[in-house]
């Protein structure tokens, strides 16, 4: 008998037992191998049936035996493959627990050597780098030799593959797997050119990451979006699959976190100036503005490793802050927000002065902004749009309903740090060219979060010319975003830079251009009815404190919210032509009236310097009067002024062409409202049965004006808002042109 | 001596055994104390006291003193128990230990036996870890036969008296594993399969593979634990259970269908039980060969590898004998399975045994044992050995390199450093492959040369010189 022979009759006979016998069958094989110990087939059979028992001790120390006395065994290649492949994935189920058991029970020398041997057959980069990962992981010492060139290995194979996101896989295993193996490795020594490269990769990563847009892929999108959200059309999936990883593996978590890891780590390696260790973005600032006071001072080396622990620290705070700050103005731009109830904000000029009487404005706002402007004269001139240097930056307020955005005061604080690494990024030639070599890298300019950020920061400035140049970019960047926003709430985001626009021209005195854009954003919008007591208790607080008109204000980007914001932004314009010194614009001071009806009684001093002003002129010509003024007050008073006790002003209010207006359940109403005011009798000479009334059928134009009144009255329970969207629409063109 | 004595026999004999005892304690202890060298004996005066009022064998016949009663006895018992377990020093404890249990060759040792058994079977019970420790040296040292009736006495006590208690003795197997050790080495020596009424009740079998299963190592406690030089007495107990268990398995097959021939013949047959036992001897002749693998990877680390036979080459020959009589009385037609798994087993051991070094006798040794046997492919080709094939890239199975499985105990058999040029050649370690050109097959391993040249620390500094014989034939 050969020896062939014998060991095929072993192994046969230990696998007709195994399943009936399994003990017997491993007595056969032992007994066969202490025979043929040489014999490849007889314990890769004792392996297997160890393997296929899951038990992992006995299993192990066969593998064991077999890697290392046959070494070149395909099939053993084929198992080792196997059991790297569940060591490099997730996967939780048993069979793969089982062989990351076999492989812990190994020694280390040979995981080590099976490691690299797998290494060597991998041939798909990612695959490859996992695998050296997985050896690195476990055995620190081969980090020394293997860790640059794996990192290498990765971000050349991401530039080979030429991909369009820093979110890739080669970047992921780079910046969170192999890149902190490197840095806290003490046997490395690394140049300082080197280690600012991979911090710069790992930071345009985890920026990338925190800042990836809802993914768009309905096969990801997690269930709770099939069940009808308010906006289905909008993907926001919470689940984020990197391509090339499995969804465990493309989580990260904390990102910021572990940044400032990775800075502090690096800070303390390329010895930068106060580096303890990484603390907290706002210390990093804050190192640095100190930093900065000693830069004019410093040249040569010095000077460089000082730009650049700047230039990194004030970015990346810049960038996390410019983050926090977009993700509460606009969340739907980001993966991971919630997208209930999370509204988006639009940033805009703060009119709740508006109401304020037009001579105190002018002195306190015009002559206040002179002043500041003579005295900020010598300081640098980064916001020096010169025609409209409405209001500069310094101490400029951004009001916001607190109630509404509960984390404001760390939303405004964002803002606050952001703009201050902003500013001490273009404090110094040298530090601005580098930030800029970092934000041309990045692509930054294709960052339309970054973009908003950048707008509101101009805003605030008060660079209203500037600002309306980055809308026109921000809108360059909106389309492809947007794709599939077709609600009526993406609508508004998108209406976010029409608002904006339109805030801007108003800043800097555009009222006609500001007006083109306001009503093309009422167009787009839905009265809703108006809630009256919550908006003038808002209102109510913060009239209690005056403001001196160049200040801004968050509004949440809602039909609800922007409506009343665009009244009172025409308001704004009218009112400054209504009650131009020495000048008559009826139109104008019609437009006024009927803006003032919202939020009434706010506009009741308005209201009655524009009625002195109608007084004093004898006459006033409003034709739209009877279509959109519904303020029974107003009414009352428009009345009396027709009366000889009222001054017997000449009212031409009556629309030149007759409207048809349906009385129905208003009638109660109504009748409730007069014996309220039954002291002006003058309104309650006739029931309400004539339902319409022309101008031509007759009794004079008193009669008319008295009908129209009587009419008006019943028109007070309609829907206010209602009535100026129709006034908007409707009245477009005239609006428009009666501006300069 | 006799005044002790005197004033010993007023006492009650629970007071007076107490006193003996505590006399024992004081001047063994003492004893022990001054001169910590060779274990001090034990004068004839204190024997004599010792069976008169513990073991109550009365020395005077014109003396007829009252008895101990039950209640008595087991109150004794009692004391002994916390005696045991409340004396610190592990020497004073086997000291004393064999000075009661230590069979002396007359008389008394019936009584002696019969006091033992009690004690044993109580320390079990309420698991004294002491008493059981000094009761596995007691069954190194003691005669096989005296063995046998200490193993029947727990047998019956746990096993057949009351059936559910055998968990019980199970459990003391973490609490005195050299105890376990040497029971298994008796049970083995008292179920022989020889006959039907040899055979080992199920619930003990299931015991002994339970306590393998779970750390096969147990097998070679007290062979690892038993320094070299120490000369045991002649007729003890083998030094491993290997052997015993090896019969076990190798008889089972056909010891059962010898015993379902009678049993079919009385009426009935409880297949379900048979199969529960075929299995577990299955079981236990897997844990037989690991156990072999183990002591390879020990012999090799003491250098002991083809030096010291584990296995004797006399009992493999008696164990092939027996078998080929089973073999006999079986009708080859119905028990041909039965016949070839006996022979595949036994083929399977030899093999496994004489690659590992623990049985040292050559294939043509082997043609020779076995040539009464039927035919058998397995056992054909373990007698005509591997076909040789050049070697391969790699050298031998080398269980030893791997670090993990099989850490290395101490041992007291090491140092052996005068060994090391011994075994030059690397294929020493495979005496499957290359027998080595002279034999010890047949040397026991106390009769090794080498080990009497230098004297290795052994693990018991207690070793008294009148215990190296203290089996005599019973008058």
């Amino acid at each position: 008998m050969s020896a062939q022979g014998d060991c095929d009759f072993l192994v046969k006979r230990a696998r007709e037992l195994v399943t009936e016998d399994p003990w017997a069958a491993k007595a056969w094989l032992i007994t066969a191998r202490t025979l043929y110990p040489t014999d490849f087939g007889i314990q890769y059979e004792m392996y297997i049936i160890e393997r296929n028992a899951e038990r992992t001790t006995s299993a192990g120390r066969l593998l064991y035996d077999i890697f290392i006395n046959f070494p070149d065994q395909p099939v053993v290649w084929r198992e080792i493959t196997v059991i790297t492949a569940a060591l490099r994935n997730d996967n939780q189920d048993k069979h793969a627990q089982f062989l990351k058991g076999v492989f812990e029970t190994l020694p280390g020398p040979v995981q080590c050597q099976m490691l690299l041997k797998a290494t060597e057959q991998c041939f798909n980069t990612l695959e490859k780098a996992e695998m050296l990962l997985l050896l690195l992981k476990r055995f620190p010492e081969s980090v020394v030799q293997h860790g640059v060139s794996l990192g290498e290995s990765l971000l050349e194979a991401e530039n080979v593959e030429d991909l369009d996101t820093p979110v890739n896989c080669f970047r992921k295993l780079f910046v969170c797997d192999v890149l902190p193996l490197i840095i806290n490795n003490m046997e490395m020594r690394l140049p300082a050119s080197l280690l600012h490269k991979y911090m710069h990769k790992a930071a345009e990563f985890y920026i990338g990451y925190v800042t990836r847009g809802p993914c768009t892929d309905p096969q990801l999108q997690g269930p709770q979006e099939v069940a009808g959200l308010k906006s289905p059309g909008i993907g926001r999936g919470q689940r984020f699959v990197i391509e090339g990883l499995s969804e465990k593996s493309s989580v990260v978590t904390e990102p910021w976190e572990r940044l400032l890891e990775i800075v502090g780590v690096v800070g303390a390696r390329c010895e930068w100036q106060g580096e303890k260790g990484s603390r907290t973005y706002t210390e990093l600032l804050q190192r640095v503005k100190e930093l900065c006071r000693y830069l004019p001072g410093l040249e040569g080396e010095t000077l460089s490793r000082c730009c650049g622990q700047i230039v990194t620290c004030s970015t990346l705070v810049l960038f996390r802050s410019a983050h926090f700050y977009v993700s509460t103005v606009q969340p739907s731009l980001f993966q991971n927000h919630n997208s209930l109830g999370s509204t988006p904000w639009v940033l805009v000029e703060d009119l709740s002065s508006v109401f304020n009487d037009v001579e105190v404005e002018r002195s306190s706002g015009k002559h206040a902004h002179k002043k500041r402007k003579l005295a900020d004269g010598r300081e640098k001139t980064m916001s020096s749009d010169d025609e409209d240097a409405l209001g500069k930056g310094r101490g400029r307020h951004i009001l916001v309903n607190k109630t509404e955005m509960p984390g404001w005061a760390e939303t405004l604080e964002h803002f606050r740090t952001a703009r201050e690494s902003w500013d001490l990024l273009h404090s110094h030639d040298a530090l601005e060219s580098e930030f800029n070599k970092i934000c041309l890298a990045w692509k930054t300019e294709s960052w339309l979060w970054f973009r908003i950020f950048l707008t509101d920061m101009i805003m605030y400035q008060g660079q209203y010319r500037k600002a309306l140049s980055s809308l026109v970019q921000m809108s360059a960047l909106q389309p492809q975003q947007s794709q599939n926003s077709l609600t009526a709430a993406s609508n508004l985001e998108m209406h976010r830079a029409l608002i904006q626009q339109a805030s801007c021209h108003y800043a800097l005195g555009e009222h006609r251009l500001a007006c083109e854009k306001l009503l093309e954003v009422v167009s787009g919008l839905v009265p809703q009815n108006q809630e009256p007591t919550k908006s003038s208790e808002e209102q109510g607080r913060v009239r209690n404190k005056p403001r001196k008109g160049n200040d801004l204000r968050l509004v949440p980007c809602t039909s609800k919210d922007i409506l009343p914001f665009c009244l009172q932004l025409m308001l704004a314009c009218f009112k400054l032509r209504a009650f131009a010194d020495g000048g008559r614009d009826d139109l104008a001071l019609g437009h006024v009236i009927v803006l003032l009806q919202h939020d009434w009684p706010q506009g009741e001093a308005l209201f009655l310097k524009a009625v002195d002003k109608i007084c004093d002129h004898g006459s006033f010509q409003y034709e739209n009067f009877f279509n959109y003024v519904t303020n029974i007050d107003m009414l009352e008073e428009f009345a009396y002024l027709r009366t000889t006790e009222g001054g017997r002003v000449q009212l031409e209010l009556l629309p030149n062409q007759g409207m048809l207006i349906k009385q129905d359940s208003s009638h109660a109403f109504v009748s409730s409202l007069f014996t309220k005011h039954t002291h002006y009798n003058i309104f309650c000479l006739h029931s309400f049965r004539h339902h319409t009334v022309t101008r031509g059928i007759t009794k004079g134009v008193k009669e008319d004006f008295r009908l129209a009144m009587e009419r008006q009255v019943s028109r007070c329970g309609e829907n206010l808002l209602s009535v100026l969207h129709r006034f908007c629409i409707n009245e477009k063109i005239i609006l428009v042109q009666s501006l300069p | 001596m006799s005044d002790i004595r005197h004033a010993l026999l007023r006492r009650d004999p629970l007071s007076a055994a107490k006193e003996v005892l505590y006399h024992l304690d004081i001047s063994l202890g003492s004893a022990l104390q001054s001169a910590p060298g060779p274990t001090p004996g034990l004068d004839k005066s204190t024997v004599d006291l010792v069976e008169e009022f513990i073991f109550q064998v009365s020395k005077d016949r014109s003396v007829q003193r009252k008895r101990m009663s039950c209640v008595q006895e087991l109150q004794l018992l009692e004391i002994m128990c916390s005696y045991f377990q409340e004396q610190s020093k592990d020497a004073i404890r086997q000291v004393i230990f064999s000075a009661l249990f230590g069979l002396q060759g007359n008389k008394a040792d019936e009584s002696r036996m019969s006091v033992l058994g009690k004690l044993v079977s109580m320390a079990v019970a309420v698991c004294r870890v002491p008493i059981l420790d000094c009761a596995a040296t007691w069954l190194q040292r003691t005669h096989s036969a005296w063995c046998v009736r200490l193993a029947r006495v727990l047998v019956d006590d746990y096993c057949m008296l009351v059936p559910c208690s055998i968990s019980t003795l199970q459990n003391i197997c973490s609490a005195s594993p050299r105890f376990c050790c040497q029971l298994i080495s008796a049970v083995t020596a008292l179920y022989d399969l020889s006959s039907d009424e040899l055979t080992p009740p199920p619930a003990l079998l299931e015991m002994v593979v339970g306590w393998i299963t779970e750390d096969p190592r147990l097998l070679l406690l007290t062979f690892i634990n038993t320094p070299l030089t120490s000369s045991l007495p002649i007729g003890c107990l083998e030094v491993t259970p290997l052997m015993g268990l090896l019969r076990w398995c190798v008889k089972a097959p056909l010891a059962y269908q010898r015993g379902r021939k009678s049993t079919v013949t009385n009426g009935h047959v409880d297949t379900e039980k048979v199969g529960e036992c075929e299995e577990l001897y299955s079981k236990l002749h897997l844990s037989v060969l690991q156990v072999f693998l183990m002591l390879q990877v020990h012999l090799t680390e003491q250098n002991l590898l083809g030096r010291l036979a584990v296995l004797q080459a006399e009992s493999v020959a008696v164990l092939v004998e027996e078998v080929s009589r089973l073999v006999d009385e079986l009708n080859p037609l119905h028990a041909a399975n039965e016949i070839q798994l006996a022979l595949d087993r036994l083929a399977q051991a030899l093999q496994v045994a004489m690659a590992t070094g623990a049985l040292l006798c050559t294939r043509e040794d082997l043609r020779t044992l076995c040539s009464r046997l039927p035919h058998n492919n397995l056992l054909q080709l373990v007698m005509s050995g591997p076909v040789v094939q050049p070697p391969p890239h790699s050298g031998p199975f080398q269980p030893s390199l791997y670090p993990y499985i099989h850490p290395a105990r101490p041992s007291p058999l090491s140092p052996h450093a005068t060994h090391q040029a011994a075994l030059s050649s690397p294929h020493a370690a495979h005496p499957a492959l290359s027998p080595l050109p002279t034999h010890p097959a047949l040397s026991p391993h106390r009769s090794l040369t080498p080990h009497t040249a230098h004297s290795p620390l052994p693990p018991h500094t207690f070793h008294p010189a009148a215990m190296a014989f203290p089996y005599r034939p019973i008058r």
